[in-house]
């Protein structure tokens, strides 16, 4: 294969997703412009105001995607070193927590905690949000386990007997070089973690997916509406993936992290 | 009594176990279906197949699963072509396609994951392309596919709760449906029970399953 043909098949492998979804997008213009699709369900997105409308709704899925995000990474730490480094008895609740939750259905944890929640306490949105962070914690801190098992035994060996207590080995020898490990594996839960954001509507939470709803019922438009939310995610969880693509590429000297003991598929987002 | 309100309404909640244990079988062996066809094509296929397979599969793992049912409910209901838009149909479509991206990436990564040497090997051996494929890369895949398509299953299995917020009248659908009726905590409890029965036992099984092929490597 000659080296331009070598670099265009890797510049389709790496941007092929956008690529689909532009032929997708202009096969759908061409199909307006036909008369094949009704010009009437998709004129609405021609005007400004609609994006603008569903750009509300991305801020409101940002903001809780990114909060459940950076406090689950906070929340991660205590489980996984709880899980690692407790003895056996007094792990054995974390572990208990950390099975049953990865055991459980999104939707339920956000049905269940928005139905109890006092709404002087937390709004529905926060306590979505709060469903988010202990399922995604739980996910975060076996993936953080993993990365600190991978660390060789002697990397602790090592720091120990140059004088560092055990938690001051652990803070800057251990985990920092877990953190890095577990990289990828991070991105594609945060992948995830965007997804799940869109079942708070299903609680009467307005973000992406319910403004895609008020949009569609003001229109009467949902499939048209429900296609361009769902190319709205996919850029940006795409996008995601090849962070964290890129991520893998630059450190394949060290095993990436997997929960499920997968190591070689394509990032993207986990299941 | 504690239980009092799960007992009183076992039926309902026995009728949304088996919808989710049936949803979920049938939606898993669509998407190994799927994925065994769309893996096929990213490996073996010309670069056509091979991008219209990676299109898929990015597009559905990278799209929320609500939406893409929501889109199938809406698309599936007015053409209403003798088969009425029945949930549990829109949601087994929805389920095995989402799932179905997901099967595809573990049984692609099961297929790269055997050393190109043994095929080279097989075949000068004399054995044919079929033969080779039949008798020595997919034994070898298989072991390597089964314990991430688990995790798949055990995933499937939870994201079909999903599905209620179609009107599917699994597990959750029921559960919160008898929760709304007797105001009773208990009635999460009783959804929660039901998933775990399912999801705890499949991750056991697929820890242990990990473990045996490990050795056996």
């Amino acid at each position: 294969m000659s080296a331009v043909a070598h670099r265009s098949v890797g510049l389709a492998r790496a941007l092929g997703g956008y690529l689909g979804l532009a032929v997708i997008l202009a096969l759908v213009l061409v199909l307006v412009a036909t008369g094949v699709l009704s010009e009437r369900r998709w004129a609405p997105f021609s005007d400004i105001r609609v994006w603008r409308f569903l750009g509300e709704g991305l801020w409101v899925t940002v903001q809780i995607g990114a909060t459940a995000l950076v406090v689950s990474l906070v929340l991660a730490v205590p489980l996984a070193l709880a899980r690692t480094g407790l003895p056996g008895p007094l792990r054995w609740p974390v572990i208990a927590w950390i099975e049953l939750v990865r055991a459980t259905p999104v939707l339920a944890l956000i049905l269940g905690i928005t139905l109890y929640m006092p709404r002087d306490w937390l709004s529905p949105m926060w306590s979505a949000t709060l469903a988010l962070t202990i399922y995604t914690s739980a996910v975060l801190a076996e993936i953080l386990r993993a990365g600190i098992l991978s660390i060789p035994r002697g990397e602790i060996d090592a720091a120990r007997s140059l004088g560092l207590s055990y938690p001051l080995a652990m803070w800057l020898v251990i985990l920092p070089q877990a953190f890095r490990r577990m990289m990828p594996a991070l991105v594609s839960q945060l992948i995830t973690l965007v997804k799940d954001t869109s079942l708070a509507s299903i609680a009467a939470v307005s973000e992406l997916a319910g403004y895609a709803r008020s949009t569609h019922s003001f229109y009467g438009n949902p499939a048209e509406t429900y296609f361009l939310v769902a190319c709205i995610y996919f850029v940006i969880n795409y996008t995601l993936s090849r962070i964290a693509r890129r991520l893998e590429s630059g450190r394949a000297q060290e095993p990436p992290v997997a929960i499920g003991g997968v190591v070689d598929q394509a990032p993207g987002g986990s299941i | 009594m504690f239980g009092q309100v799960i007992a009183d309404n076992f039926d309902l909640f026995a009728q949304g176990f088996l919808t989710t244990v049936l949803l979920s079988v049938t939606a898993m062996t669509l998407a190994v279906v799927i994925g065994s066809v769309m893996a096929t094509f990213r490996v073996w296929g010309g670069p056509a197949l091979s991008g219209i397979a990676g299109f898929y599969v990015e597009f559905f793992r990278n799209t929320p699963l609500l939406i893409q049912l929501f889109f199938f409910a809406v698309v599936l209901a007015p053409a209403n072509l003798g088969i009425t838009a029945d949930p549990l149909i829109v949601a087994l479509i929805g389920l095995s396609i989402y799932t179905g991206a997901f099967a595809t990436e573990a049984i692609r990564s099961g297929l790269l994951a055997i050393p190109p040497g043994q095929a080279e090997a097989a075949r000068s051996l004399g054995l044919g392309q079929l033969d080779t494929i039949r008798l020595v890369v997919l034994p070898q895949a298989v072991r390597s596919v089964i314990p991430p398509l688990g995790n798949v299953a055990s995933a499937l299995v939870r994201n079909s709760a999903v599905a209620s917020a179609i009107g599917t009248r699994e597990l959750l659908y029921m559960g919160i449906l008898v929760n709304t009726r007797t105001f009773a905590p208990e009635a999460l409890l009783g959804i929660l029970f039901g998933y775990w029965l399912l999801t705890l036992p499949l991750s056991v099984g697929i820890n242990r399953l990990e473990r045996r092929l490990a050795f056996a490597r």
